[in-house]
């Protein structure tokens, strides 16, 4: 219950929406799913937006990859057969692994991508994929990689009137495969650790390999030293292995209601060993 | 502020505080079925159909339903005219308090809709946001799988 609510917009535009959001500044609240927003209760609001209806709720193919509109709800990027298969389904596992269903059916791709918790799973995809956020404000548009966007929280990289529209995707180039999975006590849990991984190159030598987890920290974050150990060599068990060896020492995280810092930690070895494996089975 | 929404067919203009949840608009305007769990996305007891999907009516907000589409059990079938689905879970046992039933209904409508012939396991996916503290389940994956089969064109 927002105690303070008055009136709700429903811009047609991203222009409309940003004047809106301009004019009124912290008294304004965005909602997209409503997942979050609907649960907010912050005196502050007098002025709702709902901004479903100003377009960008597609997913387009754009050059080696797709264009992800912010209104695409996370079951149609779970379901959309294209990216079921893109970069060996990462992105469509990742939006698949939220929560249960009707919350997928609601929940945004761009309210995901901006309201990142924790334990939010997409964000890790989006960080593996280098996905590039195209996001437009008062001041005009620009684009921001994954990684920039999430070295700090979201709310603070955007300026309050700016909105995201879009999520850029794009394969790397020659052979590729990605792997994603969550480690959560049911199906409909919040994850104790995600991990992403996107790999190019061939068994025998490994271009580049990005590697990216989740729920262990505020935000989700890449594991770079792992990810050096295999640029340019064989993706062999031991190498995978030690990668997997890496992540763990670099992993920050504590205990929280659902485990222990100590199993969290052993988790995170385990996945990343597992998920690089899974994703290096795939190339040749 | 008044909200315009198609019930169940039915166009309606409801009074509205723009904070509220569409849970407490849908309630009050007498669709009782749509019931107040958990209020927090967790349970799926308030499962309704928006534009024929299935969402928690207590993750949106009443002012989000403007020029939407809503199915709440009240507009699938009557006591003397049962939905297939409702029918079959009488047939099925798969009601014991009944609290989760219509979430169930919905969220089961939404797959049929989408699915006719679901296999089991989509059926469980379907349902996998409705929680049920009665049953274990057992019967109402039977009960869908029961409607779909009778359903059949
Ligand atoms: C019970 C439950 C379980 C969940 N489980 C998971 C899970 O397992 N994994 C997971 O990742 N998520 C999970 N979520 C979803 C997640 O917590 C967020 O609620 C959801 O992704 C937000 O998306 P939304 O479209 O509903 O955003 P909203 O609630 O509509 O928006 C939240 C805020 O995001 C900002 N925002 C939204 N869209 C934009 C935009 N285009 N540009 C700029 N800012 C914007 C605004 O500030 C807005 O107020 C769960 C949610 C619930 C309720
Ligand atoms: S009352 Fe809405 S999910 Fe529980
Ligand atoms: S029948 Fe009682 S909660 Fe499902």
């Amino acid at each position: 219950m927002l105690p303070n609510a008055k009136t709700c917009h429903y811009p047609r535009t991203p222009a409309e929406a940003i004047r809106i959001l301009k004019d009124s500044g912290p008294r304004a609240l965005i909602l997209a799913g409503g997942t979050t927003a609907a649960l907010s209760s912050d005196p502050k609001v007098e002025v709702l937006l709902d901004i479903t209806r100003l377009g960008h709720d597609g997913i387009q193919a754009a050059g080696r990859g797709f264009r992800i509109g912010c209104n695409a709800r996370l079951q149609e990027v779970a379901s959309f057969a294209p990216l079921r298969s893109f970069c060996t389904g990462l992105v469509a596992q990742a939006a698949g692994a939220v929560g249960s269903r009707p919350i997928r059916n609601a929940a945004t791709v761009g309210g995901n991508a901006v309201q990142v918790f924790r334990w939010s799973d997409p964000p890790v995809a989006w960080l593996a994929m280098n996905a590039r956020f195209e996001i437009e404000g008062p001041a005009g548009a620009r684009t921001v990689s994954a990684d920039e966007f999430y070295a700090r929280h979201p709310r603070q990289a955007l300026d309050g009137a700016e909105l995201v529209l879009g999520v850029h995707l794009e394969s790397p180039e020659g052979p590729h495969a990605g792997a994603f999975s969550k480690l959560a006590r049911t199906a409909f849990d919040l994850a104790m650790v995600d991990v992403a991984v996107l790999l190019s190159g061939s068994r025998k030598s490994c271009q580049e390999a990005r590697i990216a987890i989740g729920a262990t920290r505020t935000l989700p974050w890449r594991a770079t030293r792992a990810e050096e150990r295999l640029r340019g060599k064989p993706l062999s068990a031991e190498a995978l292995a030690e990668a997997a060896r890496l992540t763990r020492e670099d992993t920050q995280t504590a205990a929280d209601a659902r485990t222990s810092k100590e199993h969290r930690l052993h988790m995170v070895e385990v996945m990343v060993r597992r998920t690089l494996e899974r994703a290096a089975a795939e190339l040749r | 502020m008044q909200i315009h929404v198609e019930v169940n067919g039915r166009t309606q203009t409801f009074e509205a505080m723009p904070g509220e949840s569409l849970l407490s608009l849908l309630r009050r305007e007498g669709y009782l079925s749509v019931k107040r769990g958990c209020e927090e996305g967790d349970c799926g007891a308030c499962t309704i159909l928006l534009d024929g999907r299935s969402v928690r009516a207590c993750l949106l907000l009443a002012a989000q339903a403007e020029g939407r589409r809503i199915t709440t059990v009240e507009g699938l079938g009557s006591i003397e005219r049962p939905h297939p689905l409702q029918q079959a879970f009488v047939d099925a046992g798969a009601v014991q308090c009944g609290f989760c039933t219509p979430g169930m209904i919905l969220s089961a409508k939404a797959l049929l809709d989408e699915t006719p012939r679901p296999d089991e396991g989509q059926v469980r996916e379907a349902l996998d946001g409705n929680l049920c503290r009665c049953t274990g389940y057992k019967k109402i994956i039977e009960a869908v799988l029961l409607a779909a089969q009778r359903m059949k064109p």
